[in-house]
């Protein structure tokens, strides 16, 4: 199968190096020509019954964590919001 | 025996007596870890400060009198997947090269209200996708019983340090294998419990529906010690189950008399080294001799497995790192030029190219008109390799695998070729895929051999039974050997 690798990072939001398209787009192939061996079943996928979720509510936990702490990894940030580039043209 | 050779289990006994402090343990490690980890290179970060700190906490706490864990003042080393609040935690990526966890994991806050020390986190594959550590943004681990050759993967720090005696014990995770195939490479025990028996909050996910933290330690009875701490409901992650469990270490039971232990002929075919085989049924052989029945069985959809394991756990993977945009936290490029753009440059500099690959097959086969033929044939297929095992336990307790198909292969020697990596795995992927507990303990370790494992798997939540063959095989042949470092 012949993969569009450009199509699929473009999707997985990763920009891949014109060098480089060869070699992911080789290996993706043998990839996908490894995982394409698969049993005809035509079955319906349903719910495991085998294993049932129990919801838990979703109560909102006020003091678990200060602003503080949530933003101290973020890359930018300033006035106590994260910084992004513009989105909305003027 | 330097205190840093020593068993969890015997250490345990002695803090208990007060032949020995945690800080003179905790010492004895770090005097450990100063001595080889420029050769084995298993840990992404040290802690030795608040190592030390804690050790003399319990020390202190054990002179007062208090009632303490058989955990309490043992250093362990957790792998770098698992959040541990205030230190650092890469997933080995790029990506997660500076972040620092304000929360601990559900099993960390476990384990610190057992008062184990935590010597550091552990080198791994780049966010577990891999089978060799080779994966890892920072560095290389090596095997420590040969140097140049691989720990295994993704748990290879988890496993080396334990090995070489850089912590008494570690955690891992195992989404395909990680735990269980570096414990084969490394010569040591590992556990992956069963889907749903740890919880999985704050370990990064990587495939949701297969991810399971376990224990890994030179022992049975240690990894069972470890296993009894770690388990137990979390209202915290939707999918950790609801019952009780029981103490693993104080069950532990030799007797294999009317065990009965399946061997599956589709684990033992093609691709499988002959003294991988051979050493497998020799250790069956072991148990038989001790009153074990063996019975050969048939689960005829382990051809498929890989299949269906690298579609579900890419399919997953590509979903949950998409949360990695620069935005919140992590890695973010310097240059870009606008909004989409500095998504897409963050996330080709911060991640590393087996990580692109599963995200594009992930990607790959969820999009628009492959679904049918990937994911959704995948799911099915898991349905049925797991109606497969269920139907074998209608016959037999435990069944008998090896955990690899040889011995650790050289640094370097999968790294161009995914395909050659991912058949690695091959042995340990239905596991995850029917959620089913499973062990690695040492069956090839005589001095001068490069280590296997003896894969035993066991019904949902019939760790105990794992634990007891494998003890008692143990007992039988010699448990943990030091490699020559």
């Amino acid at each position: 199968m012949n993969i569009d690798i450009k199509h699929i990072a473009k999707l997985a939001r990763l920009e891949i190096p014109e060098d480089e398209l060869e070699m992911f787009g080789t290996q993706m192939e043998n990839i996908v020509k490894m995982v394409e061996k698969l049993p005809d079943i035509s079955d319906e996928l349903k719910p495991d019954p085998a294993t049932p979720m129990k919801l838990r509510p979703d109560v909102a936990e006020s003091g678990k964590f200060t602003r503080q702490e949530l933003m101290k990894n973020a890359p930018s940030v300033k006035a106590g919001c994260l910084v992004v580039p513009k989105t909305v043209e003027q | 025996m330097a205190l840093y050779e020593k068993s969890a289990s015997q250490l345990s006994a002695m803090l208990k007596n007060k032949e020995i402090s945690s800080v003179e343990l905790t010492k004895s490690v770090f005097e450990r870890i100063s001595q080889v980890e420029d050769k084995v290179e298993a840990y992404i970060t040290l802690d030795e400060e608040n190592a030390l700190a804690k050790a003399a906490e319990v020390d202190k706490k054990r002179a007062e009198g208090a009632e303490l864990s058989p955990l309490a003042g043992i250093p362990i080393g957790i792998k770098d997947n698992i959040s541990t609040k205030g230190l650092r935690t890469t997933c080995a990526s790029r990506m997660l090269e500076n972040y620092v966890p304000p929360f601990d994991a559900s099993v960390m806050t476990k384990l610190r209200a057992h008062d184990i020390v935590v010597t550091g986190k552990l080198n791994m594959d780049e966010f577990a996708m891999g089978s060799s550590t080779e994966n890892s943004y920072f560095k290389k681990t090596k095997n420590p019983f040969d140097l140049t050759r691989i720990p295994g993967g993704s748990s290879g720090g988890s496993a080396a340090a334990v090995a070489a005696c850089e912590a008494v014990m570690t955690l891992g995770s195992d989404t395909g294998g990680s735990i269980r195939q570096p414990a084969s490479y490394c010569g040591v025990v590992g556990l992956k419990p069963t889907y749903g028996a740890v919880s999985r909050y704050g370990l990064v996910a990587f495939a949701s529906s297969l991810d399971q933290i376990g224990p890994l330690g030179k022992t049975v009875e240690d990894v069972a010690m470890l296993q009894t701490a770690i388990c137990g409901h979390d209202k915290m992650d939707a999918t950790s189950a609801y019952r009780e469990y029981p103490d693993l270490a104080a069950l532990l039971n030799s007797d294999v008399k009317g065990l009965r232990i399946g061997i599956p002929d589709e684990y033992f075919g093609e691709g499988i080294e002959d003294g991988v085989k051979a050493a497998v049924i020799e250790a069956v052989k072991e148990l038989e001799k001790q009153g074990a029945v063996v019975k050969h069985i048939s689960l005829p959809s382990t051809d498929y497995a890989l299949s269906s394991y690298y579609i579900i756990s890419s399919a997953e993977a590509s979903s949950n790192l998409a949360r990695f945009d620069g935005v919140k936290y992590g890695f973010r490029a310097e240059e870009y030029d606008g909004l989409v753009d500095m998504y897409e440059k963050t996330r080709s500099q911060g991640f590393g190219d087996e990580v692109k690959r599963r995200i594009m097959l992930g990607t790959f086969v969820l999009s628009s008109g492959f679904y049918d033929a990937y994911y959704k044939k995948a799911k099915l297929l898991q349905r049925r390799i797991s109606a497969e095992f269920a139907e074998a336990f209608r016959e037999v307790d435990v069944i008998a695998a090896p955990t690899v198909p040889t011995p650790a292969f050289k640094i370097g020697e999968n790294t161009d070729d995914p395909l050659k990596m991912y058949a690695t795995d091959v042995c340990t992927v239905t596991v995850n895929i029917a959620g089913l507990p499973a062990i690695s303990v040492p069956c090839m370790n005589k001095a001068g051999e490069l280590p296997v494992g003896l894969q035993l798997i066991g019904d949902k939540f019939a760790e105990d039974k794992l634990l007891g063959a494998a003890y008692a095989y143990e007992k039988a042949v010699g448990g943990f050997r030091l490699p020559n470092l």
